[in-house]
């Protein structure tokens, strides 16, 4: 092996020697080269794996989320039109308050207190919604108990807007004069009007 | 394609061969102008790996032992002795056979070289000038031995008789398969000899001088095998007479060439053939070429290794990368199927988005919507729907007098509605006192929370204040009237009513009070609460 490693050897090999190496060089840049390529290529599959499986979780969604809406979709259409999404109108409270109580002949005295964010029984929250709500309350009074109830009852079941009544005290006034018109039964009630507020990136 | 000389004392024979068989071949005068000759020839050939087989007269054969010793010490032992014994000559070698029987045991050794140099070193010049790669120069006289076992001729004592090119004849004697002796003898025939009667004259004289080196007891017997074409056989084999200690066995060198493989066979008796025949079916190691002198060989070795090695990595290489471009291709085919998927899943998706019902905001907006309606606003009660069914059981007892009712929707079935005490215009003969002296009130008085909790109103709670009309002074009727009328509403479905405040209280821990004129009314009006739960099963 002296002859092959002596001065004359490298000399005698040297085109060997180059094509040894240009054979090292070529096959490593080969195999890191299509290691490198099918490596990309396995990262690119892996993500269209990954997309694949997004895609398909995001259908799941949208196949439940079309099921669970085309069930509600008749219920929402209906808080829609009760103006369940459209704001507290106040005006449009005050309007009803006096219609209904001119209608039913009671006197009225009411209090709408500022809106606030309805506090959930077990502190529930929606993702989507904040319920907003103003506690309202009402001191009538009427002739007849029969007015009073149709009056907290018109304004319980009102088909525009939301306005649940959760307390009520009603009693008899007792009057000296059984003969003269005078108030004979009257009402403290609170209810909420309750309004939704879509929150902001909820689309 | 490989090149074999085979050098006598007269004729260089060329031999070619390619794929295992000789293909050309070719002789050279060793005298006059033979050396020219064959310098052109070779210079047509040079890059062809050669061998040279030596089948000289100047080729000696010595036996000898030397203590057994690692191999560093023999080498050295070896070199040392060769140098000593063929001092002239560069062309030398040592040939262990194995070791002694008895005694120290000693390695047996022979020792051979080309005594004169000079008749190798004309052609090695050529060689060497023309930097042909040497690969080996073999003693003919000690590879022979190879044709012995190939031809399963085992004998105790054998003397192989062949014929070299240039009119010669070589006996070389092998005693259980190891050289031991070996003499070229020019076939110089005198008047009236015979190739027969020389075969039989030289051998008889190689066995005496054998027997005379106690090779042999009284009951060996030497097997002559001479390898011969049938064109000289006629003529030797009636020279050849066997006695006790010597036999002979004519080699019919056709038979012996079908035999070996060798095509085709020889056309003379001349041995060089077959020699190279067998070389190429087994390999020997070099007897006379130094290292200097094969370093054309062994850079030619080199280069093909590494040319070998190259292409190796290269091959490699390539098969690698192809695998790994397999593997793209079918992960590119698997991308392929996965878009198509993918876009499916995507139109789909798009379709199913669509057509969803829309009113301007999230479906998940609409979601939570709907749960709040559906979980606390539908079936909310009112306050109606709780007064109907108890009116209903109120007319059923016209003799009790409703005063006023606190209804309260929450999810606590114990809480209990804020109402004020009505004062009675009729206070009846006798009444509970608490301990202030005042009548016990319905409930302690408390601060209403400003923002409850909106629950999912599974329980209306009302207190209902009233009076019951009864004969003065009967109090148990009016406490029996009570209780039937909170059985009644208790009979409503999902109501249940306690009486939280009798017409007269009787708790031993209160105090009564009884005050009767002498004139009383005909009738009273004790005072009476209830406390009345409906609880909502069906509430969402």
């Amino acid at each position: 092996m002296n002859h092959v490693f002596s001065a004359e050897g490298f000399r005698t090999m040297r085109v060997s020697w180059a094509l040894l190496i240009l054979a090292l060089v070529a096959g490593a840049a080969i195999i890191g080269a299509s290691h490198w390529y099918a490596q990309q290529e396995k990262r690119d599959s892996a993500d269209s794996g990954r997309r694949l499986q997004e895609a398909r979780a995001r259908l799941d969604n949208a196949r439940r989320e079309r099921d669970s809406l085309q069930e509600s979709a008749d219920v929402f259409r209906t808080l829609v039109d009760r103006g369940l999404l459209q704001g507290e109108r106040r005006l449009e409270l005050v309007e009803l308050v006096n219609t209904l109580r001119a209608r039913h002949q009671i006197a009225l005295d009411y209090e709408i207190a500022p809106q606030r964010a309805l506090a959930l029984a077990g502190g529930r929250v929606f993702a989507s919604v904040d319920v907003l709500a103003s506690r309202v309350k009402l001191k009538a009074r009427a002739l007849h108990e029969g007015d009073l109830l149709a009056f907290v009852d018109a304004l319980a079941t009102n088909p525009q807007g939301f306005y649940p009544i959760d307390r009520c005290a009603m009693r008899r006034i007792e009057v000296a004069a059984a003969e003269t018109l005078q108030p004979r039964v009257e009402a403290d009630c609170t209810l909420e009007s309750i309004t939704l507020k879509e929150k902001r990136g909820a689309r | 394609m490989r090149h074999f000389l085979y050098l006598t004392n007269t004729r260089l024979v060329s031999l070619i061969a390619r794929r295992g068989r000789i293909v050309s071949r070719r002789e050279f005068a060793v005298a006059g102008a033979g050396a020219n000759a064959f310098e052109r020839y070779l210079a047509g050939m040079a890059e062809v790996p050669l061998r040279i087989f030596t089948d000289l007269a100047e080729e000696d054969f010595r036996l000898d032992t030397i203590p057994h010793v690692g191999a560093r010490d023999r080498e050295a032992l070896l070199t040392r002795k060769l140098s000593q014994i063929f001092r002239n000559t560069p062309f030398r070698h040592a040939l262990l056979q194995g070791r002694e029987a008895e005694g120290r045991r000693d390695d047996r050794v022979m020792y051979t070289a080309v005594t004169n140099p000079e008749v190798l070193r004309v052609w090695l010049e050529i060689v060497e000038r023309l930097k042909v790669p040497l690969e080996g120069i073999h003693s003919a006289a000690v590879f022979s031995g190879v044709m012995l076992d190939e031809l399963d001729l085992l004998f105790p004592h054998t003397l192989l008789v062949t014929f070299t090119p240039g009119d010669a004849m070589r006996q070389t004697f092998f005693r259980d398969r190891e050289i031991k002796f070996s003499r070229l003898t020019p076939i110089d025939l005198e008047e009236g000899q015979t190739l027969g009667t020389m075969i039989a004259e030289e051998t008889t004289r190689t066995w005496q001088y054998l027997d005379s080196l106690r090779h042999f007891s009284q009951e060996d017997r030497l097997e002559v095998c001479v390898l011969v074409h049938k064109n000289d056989r006629a003529a030797i084999e009636s020279a050849l007479r066997d006695f006790a200690q010597l036999q002979y066995r004519l080699l019919d060198i056709e038979q012996v060439a079908q035999k070996l493989g060798l095509k085709p066979p020889p056309l003379d008796s001349t041995a060089e053939e077959v020699m190279v025949h067998l070389f190429l079916m087994r390999k020997a190691e070099n007897h006379f070429a130094s290292s200097e002198m094969r370093r054309h060989a062994t850079q030619r070795s080199a280069r093909l290794a590494a040319t070998q090695l190259a292409a190796a990595i290269v091959v490699a290489s390539l098969a690698w990368g192809g695998w790994n471009v397999s593997r793209v291709f079918q992960l590119t085919q698997a991308d392929q199927r996965l878009t198509q998927q993918l876009s499916a899943l995507n139109r789909e998706y798009e379709d199913i988005t669509k057509a969803l019902p829309s009113f301007g905001v999230g479906g998940s907006t609409m979601r939570d919507a709907v749960t709040f309606y559906n979980g606390s606003i539908r079936g909310f009660p009112t306050v109606a729907s709780f007064l109907v069914p108890l009116s209903t059981v109120l007319r059923s007892h016209p003799e009790v007098r409703l005063a006023q009712l606190s209804w309260q929707v929450t999810d606590d079935a114990k809480a209990a509605p804020r109402m004020t005490v009505t004062p009675s215009r009729e206070t009846p003969p006798v009444k509970s006192m608490s301990k202030g002296g005042e009548a016990a009130p319905a409930q302690p008085p408390g601060a209403e929370d400003a923002s409850p909790a909106f629950g999912a109103a599974r329980y209306e709670v009302a207190l209902m204040e009233a009076t019951v009309r009864v004969a003065n002074n009967d109090f148990r009727g009016a406490m029996a009237e009570v209780e039937r009328l909170a059985a009644d509403i208790g009979r409503i479905d999902g109501f249940r009513a306690d009486v939280l405040e009798s017409p007269l209280d009787v708790s031993p821990g209160l105090a009564l009070q009884g005050r009767h004129a002498e004139r009383e009314a005909a009738s009273m009006q004790p005072r009476f609460v209830l406390r009345i739960v409906r609880e909502r099963r069906a509430a969402a």
